[in-house]
């Protein structure tokens, strides 16, 4: 096309100059085994903001959700090459403390997985094996206080001491989310949060997501476009273990750039 | 993506909306080609049928509303599908105030007619002809998703501009000549804007179709070659 197009690309800008981010991925690649689930990966993880990764089941957005604070570590025969960063440091970089880096990077998993321990133990369990309160007021402090974050306290104040999976299943979420504020980490990864969630205990976790960015990096995979549309800044499109395209969730969900990208978000894909 | 939704009545509800947007475009296109003919010919039959028309293109707008919420509602268009759906709510909003002007001229027309020629009318069909082309030509461009012609189309308005701005000098000197003639010229003035008016519409939805395209809006302003609103003819003796 011959016309000189204003491209839109303000919102864009203003984010490059702004942007700090709290993970830089380069190169990244994933092996199990023979497979190569990631291919030179190359991502950035804007702070305090909301990440969306979107893609067909098998693209590697799960898979290069769990490379960020290693969880692909515990499956056997999964190799990660390349660097991943965070606040610029290399964390698979040997010496590094597996137990701590996943403190700071938490995880919120697809199915609520409360521990079989009342409320206040689920929270309490974090800050206990990592020492983080020094006696009781603390940990109650702690505990009280990241289920007030998690948007939960109001729900369970007065039965703290219940069993944590007679929960329903939006509030179980919720705990899950607590206990990993609970140990102040500076990243929540979630994957697929609220696929097992209704649409009212999915719009409290979406409103919970939307106030912890204010003081928490989340980086989230999603089947759900529109969840994506609705939660997150920035998104990024993964297919067949590639990122196509990322960039500000308003430019995505309104012209995408790759034609990929647009057929996935319409549904034209496959 | 070239290849279709993988829900095919997806695929057919967006069709729906672009075939219906062309079918009131038709119509616009037609109308005013018939409100212009009706001046030549001094049809007065043909002026009322062109004001009849304009309900069949009120409806269509109508239509394209309706099918545009329940797309939004249940579809959620992103993307593509949701430039289309808001370029088709805005086109056919446009669409349906050309149709208007057309009902307009034909309505001088018919008042015209009451009254023997004598005013100059040759610049109006030129006039008509070359918005009506740029009707065409923006139907295309739209149904084809062809920005480079949309584009063209957007250029195009100036002469339409410019062919307005001598018409309106023309008719405001034949007034001053022959105070006869005001009630007519009058009108002819009031036609040649309705034309005018078309052909900004045009240029409304060619920016409209390449922001559709392409995801963004043309950068360069906008040309304007309507002064008639600053010109001042003074009489030769004064």
């Amino acid at each position: 096309m011959n016309v000189q197009i204003q491209a839109e690309k303000s919102a864009n800008a203003g984010m490059d100059v702004a942007e700090e981010f709290v993970i830089e991925t380069r190169n990244v690649d994933v092996f199990y085994g023979d497979n190569h689930a990631i291919k030179g990966v190359s991502l950035n993880i804007p702070k305090h903001q909301v990440t969306a990764l979107i893609g067909p089941s098998g693209c590697g957005k799960s898979t290069y959700l769990r490379c960020l604070n290693r969880m692909n570590d515990t499956i056997e025969g999964c190799r990660v090459e390349g660097e991943i960063l965070l606040d610029g440091l290399d964390i698979y970089a040997s010496g590094v403390d597996e137990v701590l880096l996943r403190a700071r990077v938490g995880m919120v998993f697809q199915k609520p997985n409360p521990f079989p321990k009342s409320i206040y133990d689920n929270v309490a369990y974090g800050p206990r094996i990592h020492g983080l309160a020094a006696n009781k007021d603390e940990l109650d402090d702690i505990v009280l206080t990241s289920l007030e974050r998690a948007g939960l306290l109001k729900e369970v104040q007065d039965r703290l001491h219940s069993m944590g999976t007679g929960l329903s299943g939006g509030q179980q979420q919720r705990l899950c989310i607590a206990r990993a504020l609970a140990v102040r980490p500076e990243i929540i990864l979630m994957d697929e949060p609220c696929s097992a969630l209704d649409p009212i205990a999915t719009a409290k976790v979406e409103e919970l997501i939307d106030e912890l960015k204010e003081n928490y990096t989340i980086i989230i995979v999603t089947h759900s476009m529109q969840q994506a549309a609705r939660v997150s800044q920035k998104t990024a499109f993964f297919h067949l273990g590639d990122v196509v395209e990322s960039g500000p969730t308003e430019k995505v969900f309104t012209s995408p750039e790759d034609e990929r990208t647009q057929g996935y978000i319409t549904g034209r894909f496959g | 993506m070239s290849s279709g939704h993988i829900v095919k009545s997806f695929d057919e509800e967006l069709e729906g909306v672009r075939n219906t947007i062309v079918e009131m475009g038709g119509l616009a296109e037609s109308q005013l080609e018939a409100a212009v003919r009706s001046l030549s010919e001094r049809n007065t039959e043909l002026a009322l049928k062109t004001i009849e028309a304009d309900k069949a293109v009120d409806e269509l707008e109508h239509k394209v509303d309706n099918m545009a919420i329940r797309l939004l509602a249940l579809r959620s268009p992103v993307a593509d599908d949701l430039r289309l759906v808001i370029s088709a709510l805005k086109i056919a909003s446009l669409l349906e105030r050309v149709a208007d002007y057309a009902t307009n001229i034909s309505k001088r027309v018919i008042a015209l007619n009451l009254a023997p020629s004598i005013a100059p009318i040759s610049s109006i069909p030129r006039m008509g002809e070359m918005v009506r082309r740029m009707i065409d030509d923006t139907l295309t461009a739209y149904s084809t998703g062809d920005a480079d012609l949309a584009l063209d189309v957007w250029t195009r308005d100036q002469e339409v501009d410019q062919l307005y701005n001598s018409m309106f000098r023309e008719l405001l000197t034949f007034m001053m000549e022959d105070p006869r003639s005001i009630t007519s010229c009058t009108h002819l003035i009031f036609m040649a804007k309705n034309i005018e008016r078309i052909g900004d519409h045009m240029t409304n939805i060619a920016e409209i179709i390449i922001y559709q395209v392409s995801g963004e809006m043309p950068k360069d302003p906008r040309p304007k070659g309507d002064k008639t609103s600053m010109t001042m003819i003074e009489p030769k003796d004064s």
